[in-house]
């Protein structure tokens, strides 16, 4: 069976309006992807800016998967959320990226979205509070449904991850 | 050509701890430790160490330098659970107790070569105001009594951390393995 590392971190996120932003993170992968060692799924901490504007969570991800295709190359998918001083949490955005298939150190700029509602939850948003979210998470990281969204855009997640590739050219795969 | 065995490799961490900015905090000392996964062992060099108290510099750089040695070599059969380095700054406060001015971790890097790594850190916070104000004046702040839990993903969600600074570890790394030729990476 083939293997692949993924250990990196999420460094953080640039360019949302909110300050107080977390993450929940977690990677996808088909049917032919086995999870040896890591966990799938995560949340950073709630990262205040005291300098500058990028929230900055260091986040670390070490996975360990064994596979027996190509097919389902793994993806990572975020949702970043604000937290005011109240403790309410706010979508700020869903963003998704591959991971990368060569091996060595990537840096990443992952763009978010967030659904926009009627002009209604457009200005509950601004004064309130709140908005829509999604209720199945895998439209972040597929196309099927895509079509029937109407969004904005986000700010950015950075990640710098770096990719270890074990046994594949014993299947033909060079990489 | 594939082996049953498990194949051994090395990791050789040269490098330093070389400087802060800290702009609030002066008169600041880090201490450092590795994080890492159940298939490594440190085989040789110190895996923790703490460095000496370094003031600003009075030019208008306002640097905080320590040039702290770090030189650890790393045995595993396993890249999961690759190490991290752990730093942990601290200081002074305004009543003279030694408090926790940032936690930071990051991954050593997977190539050989000189890399440069700057590591922002945070400081747990206290969500409640009252916790706040209390643990200014006692001098008694949040503070973790094991800095690995920093290096782990898990249970970070109940964190609040207001981000204070900019970290910067010079670092060589290189990997000697015994069996580099069945990891592919480097």
């Amino acid at each position: 069976m083939a293997e692949v590392h993924v250990i990196g971190q999420i460094m953080g996120a640039s360019g949302f309006s909110e300050s107080s932003l977390f993450c929940k993170w977690g990677i996808h992968t088909g049917a032919a992807w086995k999870l040896l060692s890591g966990v799938r799924e995560g949340q950073t901490q709630v990262d205040t800016p005291q300098i500058g504007d990028m929230a900055y969570w260091s986040h670390p991800i070490d996975l360990h998967f064994a596979t027996k295709g190509l097919q389902g190359w793994p993806r990572l998918h975020f949702q970043v959320w604000s937290q005011d001083s109240f403790g309410r949490c706010q979508l700020a955005g869903y963003g998704f990226c591959h991971v990368p298939s060569s091996p060595g150190t990537h840096q990443l700029a992952c763009p978010t979205w967030r659904p926009l509602g009627s002009w209604r939850e457009q200005l509950a948003r601004a004064f309130v509070g709140g908005g829509p979210q999604l209720l199945h998470g895998d439209t972040i990281y597929s196309g099927a449904d895509r079509y029937r969204l109407h969004t904005a855009a986000g700010g950015t997640v950075h990640l710098e991850i770096g990719l270890l590739l074990r046994n594949f050219d014993r299947y033909g795969v060079e990489c | 050509m594939a082996t049953a065995s498990p194949s051994v490799f090395l990791l050789m961490v040269n490098g330093q701890v070389e400087s802060a900015q800290f702009p609030e905090y002066d008169d600041l000392y880090c201490k450092y430790c590795f994080v890492y996964g159940q298939d490594w062992a440190p085989t040789a060099g110190l895996e923790e160490g703490i460095s000496q108290i370094t003031s600003k510099s009075q030019d208008v750089r306002q640097a905080l330098v320590w040039n702290f040695p770090i030189d650890v070599t790393f045995k595993s059969t396993n890249p999961y659970g690759w190490p991290q380095i752990v730093l942990s700054v601290y200081g002074p406060d305004v009543f003279g107790n030694d408090v926790v001015r940032g936690y930071g971790a990051v991954h050593v890097p997977f190539s050989p070569g000189r890399h440069k790594r700057t590591i922002p850190m945070f400081v747990p916070e206290s969500t409640s105001k009252l916790q706040k104000f209390t643990s200014w004046f006692m001098g008694r702040r949040p503070e973790y009594t094991d800095p690995k839990v920093v290096a782990q993903g898990e249970g970070r969600e109940a964190i609040t951390a207001p981000r204070k600074a900019v970290f910067s570890v010079h670092g060589l790394t290189s990997p000697r393995a015994l069996a580099l030729v069945h990891i592919k990476g480097t």
